[in-house]
């Protein structure tokens, strides 16, 4: 057990770390000079006046159009998006361990709070995952990878959940809690939850070309 | 009539003596508990003082109990005393006294490659 504690907390932390961030700066890179290539007018046409417009609107709940003709869907994004990013970055059980390794510390959350956050986060998912198999629109556009990477989300919040309540099996649970975790941040960069990176360019572009050329809403 | 309520309230007193005596020494350690932290995160850590050290072979009183001064370890003293929040004192922010202690206890189990790691493995609920 301590071969592979130490391993899960030590070495594949740094891989992990060292994946996400050396694989985000790549996409971004790569995704930049393929614009340059393919769709040069991008750099012309972006407006950061416009670009900050609409995200701005895009990020408010019930900002925009398709939020108010949504409302469920827009609360229960908005909500697993603040719980997915809180919770674990400014969980108690996490900063004391960060403190630990690296002696730096911030401000945490209750664990009542966390405890809520995590099951938002549950919650949502099971919610995306119904929505993705009841609605034709989604499903048409559903592939396989969409449940793995949803079963990716879900992973570290349903076993950092069930080690923090001490369930039957917690310790072997921990351990997979942090490998979930880490596998999740390895494939940020790798699938389509590189939105995290993409999103501002992609709505900033939308609001850019709406905005400064078609004097046309984006929201 | 009289010797018997003598001897009943010596026994009576002897025994809350006796009580007092155990349930405060070092004996009975089972957990480890600081007053300095007002409000608690997780359960107290489970620690039996006297079977864990004789299970890690710690026979020196200064391997945990150790005292410095001006930053520098004070060989042959000890500090069974004293709470270790007197030196690692918590000034609005609990997080580098908890860290001491997880340094203290789960420091040497990834040293020794023996004992707890896991958080709820001593913070048992």
């Amino acid at each position: 057990m301590h071969d592979i504690y130490d391993f899960v907390s030590g070495p594949m932390v740094w891989v992990s770390l060292i994946i996400f961030a050396a694989g985000c700066i790549y996409r971004f890179i790569s995704m930049a000079l393929l614009a340059k290539e393919k769709d040069p007018f991008l750099y012309n046409y972006m407006s950061p006046y416009h670009a900050l417009r609409s995200i701005f609107h895009w990020l408010t709940p019930f900002g925009s159009e398709n939020m108010r003709k949504n409302p469920v869907f827009t609360i229960v994004a908005f909500s697993f998006h603040i719980c997915v990013v809180i919770a674990p970055l400014f969980l108690f059980a996490h900063i004391i361990l960060i403190k630990q390794s690296w002696n730096v510390s911030w401000w945490f959350i209750s664990d009542t709070m966390a405890d809520i956050m995590t099951l938002i986060v549950i919650a949502s998912c099971v919610f995306f995952l119904i929505r993705r198999i009841v609605r034709p629109e989604v499903k048409f556009l559903t592939s396989a990878s969409d449940y793995i990477i949803l079963a990716m989300v879900a992973a570290p919040f349903i076993t950092g959940f069930w080690t923090y309540h001490q369930f039957a099996g917690c310790r072997i649970m921990g351990i997979i809690h942090i490998l979930s975790g880490e596998i999740l941040l390895a494939a940020i960069p790798f699938t389509r939850l590189s939105h995290m990176i993409f999103f501002p360019i992609s709505r900033g572009y939308i609001g850019s070309e709406f905005g400064a050329i078609r004097h046309a809403k984006d929201w | 009539m009289r010797k018997k309520t003598w001897v009943l309230c010596s026994v009576i007193v002897l025994s809350i003596i006796f009580l007092f005596v155990t349930a405060y020494s070092q004996d009975n350690i089972k957990y480890v508990q600081d007053p300095a932290f007002t409000k608690r995160m997780r359960p107290a850590a489970v620690f039996n003082h006297d079977e864990h050290n004789e299970n890690a072979s710690i026979d020196d009183c200064s391997t945990c109990h150790h005292f410095y001064k001006d930053k520098v370890k004070v060989e042959n003293e000890t500090s069974e005393d004293m709470k270790c929040s007197e030196c690692h004192k918590i000034d609005k922010d609990p997080v580098p006294l908890i860290n001491k202690y997880h340094l203290r206890c789960k420091g040497c189990h990834e040293q020794e490659k023996a004992g707890p790691l896991m958080c709820s493995e001593c913070h048992v609920k």
